[in-house]
């Protein structure tokens, strides 16, 4: 079996050549596996980008690489949405499904696996797959990182997406990832969605409950001139995964991304969601939630590249914490010296519910351009004891009156989502938490009954 | 015995007594003016009476219908038919006023009301109340103006349908219109089964809502009482009167 650690060219080109891929795909395995040899593992003490996640402790590479694929997985939210999606499912290291309703077909949609479609659809696979990834260009952050080039060799379970120009696709495109047994899994996932194309994709991690396994992931997505795309992931995996995972956008001119991720399972998450503006007038939206509890760690690393001109960015993640849990926000945003007339924003808010809970936020700013406007700002705060009350005294039991507290402060986030089945999908998943929270250990931050008002 | 029947009450908020022996009775059907200074303690009481975790009750008794409101909690006190109208309403991100509204609607009432007829009643009260039906979807109080708060307060009384009512300044920030529409609802609420405690400094909502009696509070404490003519007084003359006769210490 191989390891993260003992991969060989002997074994790369074996599977390569089994899952029938083109020549230039196996030599570029070949040559993302050299480079593996000259990278060491992350060191947090060193390395800027793993400052926030402790990788020697958290992050066990010594796994077997799992590929044995399997049958079951759980459904996806989107099951009761009456709705034609296009799925791919990939379970423990294969993708074993592939359904695309006949009317997306008939438009030219591909959904498909990357291997096969490295040989079937070169021309547009070769120029993409690892373009994002293996760029060591100024400002890239996580490019060159070993967990990132690992999969660029090894990857095992690829879907490849293509959206053709001015084709719209209203249900979303749907890719369940599950993880069954435990080792190493290295999905992948790279879509192209061409000019005035407009796509949502949703991406589901599941685990069984006590499933030990890492997953390193790396999407890549292209989004051609005035493309509309919808990046939505969900971190439900059990509380035995550790989850790296590389899901990055390029934005052409005049294109509007949004990434949307929900972060509620995993014992380690360390979730990258980059957009590089290449174009101008391009728009990325990352948005994102996460609750985590007790032995729970998520680092949240949003990355935005301005390198277009009236390029607009705005980011906004909200977190709940519990339990000795620990969540990082680490917020970037790049301005280039041509990316005149750039809007940036960043946010970051964070409700700590019990004593023991840590987070931490740092928007950082690189800006080479004066002419922009950039805001950033972070908060992390309780319970406020004014709101409880207020809601108490209309009847509401404390019990429910915290609810209520806790999934109101992520609304916010949807305020102007409008993504079918996943304000549902996302908020039933915080009730879920906040249900099985202990009510009683909240901590609530009294400040705001003392600013009584003296006219 | 009267429904409500304060006695002896001193409260204390941040360390400092504010109210220092306030003794009042009001009963349902019954309709009672209180004025004051800015400052005198009125919301003190009702907040009190409202089981705000700032103030704390240090003597004296609170008794609705024979039970002490200050064991029970905020929430519980609300079941029992008690309804504070905020003088500074709060805002609850997130939470949608339609959301909010059936959750407390349910509670009070103690059963599920099924979504078609509290929407029905919803609906209906917000017509009555001149809310815009946009009003639906917007989180609690967030970004509604001084007027809109304090519509919304009484919107959620119409719903809640409470035994005693302590209204607080709802009269303040409204305009003329505004006004007359909620003491309109204020009215429409009213009959035997209601006691409204009305705090307010002005007699032009006493025009709609006439008072049986009204009681004026300085310095932690109720200093005089009358009918309806006390507010014009007070209206037409002020507190120095009163402020005098405590200086001189009588
Ligand atoms: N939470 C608090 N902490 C400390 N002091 C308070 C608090 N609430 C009220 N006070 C003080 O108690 C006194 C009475 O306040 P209260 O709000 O009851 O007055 P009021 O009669 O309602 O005045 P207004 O007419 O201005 O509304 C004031 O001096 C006020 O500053
Ligand atoms: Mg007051």
């Amino acid at each position: 079996m191989t390891t993260l650690t003992t991969l060989s060219e002997a074994a790369l080109t074996g599977a390569s050549d089994a899952a029938g891929e083109p020549t230039w795909l196996r030599d570029r395995r070949l040559a993302a596996y050299k480079r593996t040899l000259d990278l060491a593992w992350p060191d947090s003490r060193v390395d800027e980008f793993w400052r926030s996640t402790p990788f020697a402790q958290r992050i066990d590479v010594e796994r077997d690489i799992v590929t044995t694929g399997g049958s079951d997985s759980p459904a996806s939210f989107t099951a009761d949405l009456d709705l034609e999606v296009a799925t791919a499912r990939i379970v423990d290291g294969a993708l074993v499904e592939v359904t695309v309703p006949s009317a997306l077909v008939a438009q030219g949609v591909v959904v498909t696996d990357l291997s096969t479609a490295a040989a079937e659809h070169a021309d547009l696979v070769e120029p993409a797959l690892g373009s994002l990834t293996s760029s060591d260009t100024e400002g890239t952050g996580a490019g060159a990182d070993r967990t990132i080039t690992v999969n660029d060799a090894a990857w095992t379970a690829g879907v490849f997406i293509h959206v053709p120009a001015e084709v719209e696709v209203d249900a979303p495109i749907v890719m369940q990832i599950h993880a069954a047994t435990g080792g190493a899994h290295l999905p992948r996932v790279l879509a192209v969605l061409g000019h005035h194309a407009r796509a949502s994709l949703y991406l589901e991690h599941t685990s069984e409950p006590d499933t030990d396994a890492l997953v390193d992931e790396v999407v890549e997505v292209t989004a051609h001139d005035a493309a509309i795309l919808d990046v939505v992931s969900f971190q439900r995996w059990g509380d035995h995964v550790d989850h790296l995972a590389l899901q990055k956008v390029q934005a052409h001119r005049d294109s509007q991304v949004r990434h949307l991720s929900v972060t509620v399972g995993g014992r380690t998450v360390r979730l990258l969601p980059e957009t590089d503006l290449v174009g101008p007038g391009a728009e990325t939206r990352p948005l994102g939630l996460y609750f985590a509890d007790d032995g729970q760690w998520f680092d949240l690393q949003p990355y935005v590249r301005h390198l277009a001109p009236r390029a607009t960015s705005n980011v906004l993640f909200k977190g709940a914490l519990q339990g000795r849990s620990r969540t990082v926000f680490r917020g970037n945003v790049f301005v280039h010296k041509d990316a005149v007339g750039t809007d940036t924003d960043e946010n970051n808010r964070s409700l700590i519910l019990t004593e023991g809970a840590r987070a931490d936020a740092t928007p950082f700013l690189e800006i080479e351009c004066s002419d922009i406007v950039a805001g950033h700002g972070s908060a992390t705060g309780q319970i406020d004891a004014l709101q409880l009350y207020y809601l108490t005294s209309r009847g509401i039991t404390r019990d429910e009156a915290l609810r209520l507290i806790v999934t109101g402060f992520f609304r916010e986030v949807f305020a102007d989502v409008d993504l079918p089945g996943v304000e549902d999908a996302a908020m039933s998943e915080i009730d879920a938490r906040v249900a099985a929270a202990d009510l009683a250990s909240f901590q609530i931050n009294d400040a705001s009954l003392k600013d009584h008002h003296d006219e | 015995m009267a429904d409500l029947e304060i006695r002896g009450l001193t409260v204390e908020a941040d360390g400092t007594e504010i109210l220092r022996g306030v003794d009042l009775d009001l009963n349902q059907g019954q309709t009672i003016a209180l004025m004051g200074p800015n400052g005198s303690g009125k919301s003190t009481l009702a907040y009190a009476i409202a089981g705000h975790p700032a103030y704390e009750v240090t003597g004296g008794t609170m008794t609705w219908k024979g039970t002490e409101l200050n064991e029970l909690t905020p929430d519980e006190r609300a079941r029992l038919g008690v309804f504070l109208a905020m003088q500074y309403p709060v805002e609850v991100p997130g939470v949608s006023l339609t959301n909010f509204l059936r959750t407390a609607v349910n509670a009070v009432r103690e059963e599920d009301v099924p979504v078609r007829e509290f929407m029905q009643s919803l609906r209906a009260e917000m017509a009555e109340l001149d809310v815009d039906d946009s009003f639906l979807q917007r989180s609690v109080n967030e970004g509604f103006s001084g007027g809109e708060k304090k519509r919304f307060e009484i919107l959620q009384a119409a719903l809640l349908r409470p035994q005693l009512a302590v209204l607080d300044e709802t009269d303040s920030g409204l305009d003329v219109d505004a006004l007359k529409t909620v003491a309109q609802g204020v009215n429409r609420l009213s009959g035997p089964d209601l006691g409204v405690l009305i705090i307010t400094h002005y007699t032009r909502i006493l025009r709609y809502i006439t008072p049986d009696e009204v009681h004026v509070m300085f310095e932690g404490r109720i200093v005089a009482s009358g009918g309806p003519e006390l507010a014009d007084e007070l209206e037409a003359g002020g507190y120095e009167g009163i402020r005098a006769a405590h200086a001189a210490g009588v």
